[in-house]
């Protein structure tokens, strides 16, 4: 795999967890991992354990934050949230990627006729 | 906060917390795990199933875990912090090397660092002025005067000011005597006791050229240098905080130095000296104009300038030049071949020191070369003694690459431990040296332990372990098995180590001839006979305030009430006094017309000086004709003068003493139309200007007829210094409590301090060249101690088989001796090559002295042999029985 194609993915991955986050409020990992997997309509299988290399490269950027909770089912479980760095982060990068998918699109249109 | 730094933050946060954050993903990679395995179950998998699906799901746990552990901190570091643990942990274990290692460590660092606090702070530290490269001194030069670097005639410097294109200002300070800053003795009197402080008459525009803003108030106007305004101070800041408690009222305030009142305008800050540390204030000259366009031949003011922007150095020095050319032709009967001479300030405040300052940096750098020399040499050693361990290391997967890595870690742990050790025994030796030899500083310099020195002993504890280490680390990390101990390795390790020793041999000989040279100078230097009795006698010098003793008479009165008194004190043999003492102090030289010789023959410089009659007994100088001073020669007798050897040779060639006396003298020239002086004496020279250089000619006139101000007295007296001193400190209070004695000294003190510099440059030289000897005799040691043990299952065998241990003894000599001799033929060449560099810090010697040469080698040869006698000895000791049972 070349570097730039796993910089994408890395990047793509950590787009995904902080829509994530914005929309559902504080998670887990796991549930973070299931939210995708449910959205994505279960396409993307992840191994769930790489989550955790997005939610650290995340947290060491200050844009998100983790922090000990209880979950539903009364388990101990580190929770995500997103801050405002991390929102401002969100918008920008969600702009850039419609963009791009929106050339992206446009590119294959027109190379299929 | 940039994401960038916050990144790195993190990561360096991870770094120190990492076991913390281990645990914490553990948990949390756990209860990730928990859930999961809870969803299996929920559709229907087996308790066991469910944990191995959720595994699956998860991906590696372990890996996930390690990879995790990677991105939260900086992974070089953390090896590197490994390294430096496991480093510690390997140098405890050996403490003998670690010990010895550092301390050598120490001891070549520490050595680095404080020269490089003096030299640093002479050569290289800026000069505390606004841009000071844009700064020059201008001196005057005649070939006819044997003048180089001269002090300037007021007239032409008022000339140069006036003409030049070249400069923003030129400024000006008088400089009364040639190896201090040229300030003169002004008495405080008002706050206290009288204090003697020195001050410095300067130019209104000085502190302008020098771009130097006060802390206080404020500098000199243009105006103020002339008479009647002058009546102004500038404080520096050691006097402001010594004299008057840092009050800041001062600044308006009119104090009185000798007799007279001077307004205090302001204060400079702590970091302003000019030109020298030991000027407390500043006053500005207060000449009058016509003094200063007509004072063409007396020379006594230093010049500095600063040079325009878009000038160059040569630029200005054309522009100079042209200048001098110009008043040659207008005035020649003052001017005639009288030419300017040009330095960058800096450069000409540390011409003095340079050239001892750089022989002691290459010397130390050559004792650095040592150090690392030895090091190396241990650290084979010692890799010999690790091949195991680091075989088991490689086994373990640890690449060569990665060893390498560790091994060099480990050589800089030792030198950062020995570096930091080194910088301390810098600091102390700083301390040291600018207490009990501060003479030997110049007196511009701040010899400080800073940033910047701090720095240079990291850098250098830095470096040492990319030359002592690499080359060892190379080696050691090449033994590719556990068993590799093959003859060709070790015989291998034992050429390099034999260079290595022969290295420390040759660069150590280097050391010890320098130093030798210059021991051999400064005893030549100590056998100089001065010219006069240097045991025995006290001096001091007194200036009689203007203001209170205006005319010559009362001076004269005045000094000769207090030698009168002096004589008084008991155990006194003699007294007398001297405008100028011997080996310190500024003479007034100039041209001198001999009765009888032809009109145009008067270019001959003559140093005036002004003595009691009991001067010549008090010092102890010898008379070779005629008579010295008596009563009778006074003001309104016939002028008369004694003359030194060094004029009678020079000037009456061919002639005995007893017939010079007689003669006649005019100074200056003979249409000046001066007086003719009779000489009627010839006394033996006194040195002048150090012991290693020759009198000047000489001419002594009576006080009586001469008055100058200020004298120094010379006492000679049965009675111990202090108790001396007292007794003349009671006798001058008699006369006039607020006179005050400065410059007090014995005249063994004045000998003696004219030697600091030649002392002090031969006291480190032979203490590093006994360190460089040491430290090659340590590395003798190593290499024949190693050869010993190595072999000695072969020493056993041949005892056994009835070898004589004298034979034994003289194979092991001569091995240790091989890279001894080898290092000694190469060391004595380079020397020859390097000393020359050092001829004008020597004395009575050639650098090429075959008695320095024969003593360093012997030193040489007799640590060396010391060092290969105790392995020797060991060698021919081996139990064969024992040597056999080995392995």
């Amino acid at each position: 795999m070349g570097e730039t194609r796993s910089d994408i993915l890395q990047g793509t991955l950590d787009l995904m967890v902080l829509q994530t986050l914005d929309a559902m409020g504080p998670l887990h990992g796991y549930g973070i991992a299931r939210r995708i997997e449910q959205i994505s309509e279960d396409v993307l299988q992840l191994n769930q354990g790489t989550i955790y290399a997005s939610l650290l490269r995340l947290q060491q950027r200050r844009w998100i934050s983790a922090s000990w909770g209880t979950s539903d089912n009364n388990r101990k479980a580190k929770f995500y949230a997103i801050t405002k760095t991390g929102r401002k982060q969100l918008a920008a990068q969600a702009q850039n990627w419609e963009r791009i998918s929106a050339v992206m699109m446009r590119m294959l249109r027109l190379a299929q006729r | 906060m940039p994401t960038w730094l916050a990144v790195l933050a993190s990561r360096i946060g991870g770094l120190v917390r990492a076991g913390r954050h281990d645990r914490d993903f553990d948990r949390e990679v756990e209860s990730h795990l928990n859930l999961l395995t809870e969803d299996y179950i929920r559709r229907g998998l087996s308790a066991t199933e469910a944990r191995r699906e959720a595994i699956l799901r998860f991906g590696g746990p372990v890996q996930i875990k390690e990879q995790q552990h990677e991105r939260r901190s900086l992974p070089l570091v953390e090896t590197t912090l490994q390294d430096i643990r496991y480093g510690g942990r390997a140098l405890r274990k050996s403490p003998a090397y670690s010990l010895v290692a550092i301390a050598t460590l120490a001891i070549g660092i520490g050595a680095g660092t404080a020269v490089f606090s003096v030299a640093g702070a002479v050569l290289l530290r800026p000069l505390p002025y606004r841009a000071p490269d844009e700064l020059v001194r201008i001196f005057e030069t005649n070939p006819l005067r044997r003048w180089t670097r001269n002090i300037a005639a007021p007239a032409n410097y008022a000339d140069w000011r006036t003409r030049n294109k070249s400069f923003t200002g030129i400024g000006a300070y008088e400089q009364f005597n040639t190896n201090g800053s040229g300030a003169g003795d002004l008495f405080l009197t008002g706050f206290g006791e009288p204090q003697a402080l020195k001050g410095l008459g300067v130019s209104g525009n000085l502190f302008a050229v020098l771009g130097a803003n006060p802390l206080l108030g404020r500098t000199f106007t243009e105006e103020e240098q002339w008479e009647g305004r002058s009546r102004v101070a500038v404080l520096s800041f050691g006097l402001w905080q010594s004299a008057f408690g840092g009050d800041p009222s001062i600044v308006g305030r009119t104090i009185t130095l000798s007799g007279r009142g001077y307004d205090v305008v302001g204060v400079m800050p702590r970091t302003f000296f000019f030109p020298g540390r030991d000027v407390q204030l500043w006053i500005p000259f207060g000449y009058t104009h016509e003094l200063v366009t007509t004072a063409r031949r007396p020379h006594w003011l230093g010049v500095v300038a600063r040079r325009r922007p878009g000038i160059s150095f040569e630029q200005a020095r054309d522009d100079m030049t042209a200048i001098a050319r110009d008043l040659e032709k207008q005035y020649p009967d003052t001017n005639t071949q009288m030419g300017v001479h040009l330095e960058p300030l800096h450069e000409s405040y540390a011409s003095g020191p340079r050239t001892a300052l750089l022989m002691l940096s290459g010397a130390v750098g050559l004792l650095f070369l040592i150090v690392c020399a030895n090091i190396a040499n241990l650290q084979l050693s010692r890799g010999v003694s690790r091949t195991r361990e680091l075989a088991i290391r490689r086994a373990l997967g640890a690449g060569r690459s990665r060893i390498l890595r560790q091994l060099l870690t480990e050589s800089i742990v030792l030198s950062v431990a020995g570096g930091s050790i080194g910088f301390v025994l810098a600091a102390l030796a700083r301390i040291v040296v600018t207490r009990y030899a501060s003479s030997a500083i110049p007196l511009f310099a701040v010899v400080q332990t800073d940033r910047t020195v701090l720095f240079f002993a990291l850098g250098l504890s830095l470096i040492a372990p990319l030359v002592f280490g690499i080359v060892p680390a190379l080696r050691t990390s090449r033994s590719e098995q556990v068993s590799d101990r093959s003859e060709t390795a070790s015989r291998e390790t034992g050429r390099l180590r034999d260079v290595l020793v022969a290295t420390e041999v040759a660069l150590s000989i280097v050391l010890a001839v320098g130093a030798v040279l210059l021991m051999r100078s400064l005893t030549y230097l100590q056998d100089v006979d001065p010219g006069f009795t240097k045991e025995h006698a006290i001096s001091f010098t007194m200036t009689l305030p203007s203001a209170r003793y205006a005319d010559p008479a009362a001076r004269y009165r005045a000094f000769a009430e207090i030698e009168r008194r002096l004589g008084e004190l008991p155990g006194v043999q003699s007294v007398g006094a001297t405008s100028t003492l011997a080996l310190r102090g500024f003479t007034w030289t100039g041209d001198t017309t001999i009765e009888g010789r032809s009109s145009t023959d008067y270019e001959r410089d003559t140093r005036h000086m002004s003595t009691t009659p009991g001067y010549f007994g008090a010092m102890g100088i010898r008379l070779l004709a005629g008579r010295t001073f008596e009563a009778g020669d006074t003001r309104d007798k016939p002028p008369v003068t004694v003359i030194n050897e060094s004029l009678a040779r020079r000037y009456f060639r061919g002639l005995s003493d007893a017939a010079i006396v007689g003669k006649r003298l005019a100074f200056g020239r003979p249409q000046d139309n001066s007086p003719w002086v009779t000489i009627v004496g010839v006394v033996a020279d006194e040195k002048q200007d150090g012991l290693d250089r020759p009198a000047e000619p000489t001419e002594y006139s009576s006080v009586a007829q001469r008055m100058q101000n200020p004298l120094t007295f010379v006492v000679r007296t049965t009675v111990a210094p202090e108790a001396a001193f007292a007794g003349a400190r009671a006798q001058v209070a008699g006369v006039d409590k607020d006179l005050a004695l400065t410059q007090t000294a014995t005249l063994e003190d004045v000998v003696d301090g004219s030697m600091s510099d030649a002392r002090f440059r031969t006291t480190l030289l032979a203490a590093f060249a006994g360190i460089a000897l040491f430290l090659a005799a340590l590395g003798i040691y190593g290499v024949l101690a190693y050869f010993v043990s190595q072999r000695g299952r072969e020493m056993g065998i041949r005892l056994a088989l009835g070898a004589r241990p004298a034979a034994l003894f003289r194979l092991v000599v001569g091995q240790g001796l091989r890279p001894v001799a080898a290092g000694a033929a190469i060391g004595l060449a380079g020397a020859v090559a390097v000393t020359t560099l050092m001829q004008s810090l020597l004395f009575g010697v050639t650098p090429v002295d075959p008695a320095a040469y024969a003593v360093a080698t012997a030193a040489l040869a007799a640590i060396a042999f010391a060092a290969c006698t105790m392995p020797a000895l060991r060698a021919t000791r081996v139990d064969p029985l024992v040597a056999l049972r080995e392995d």
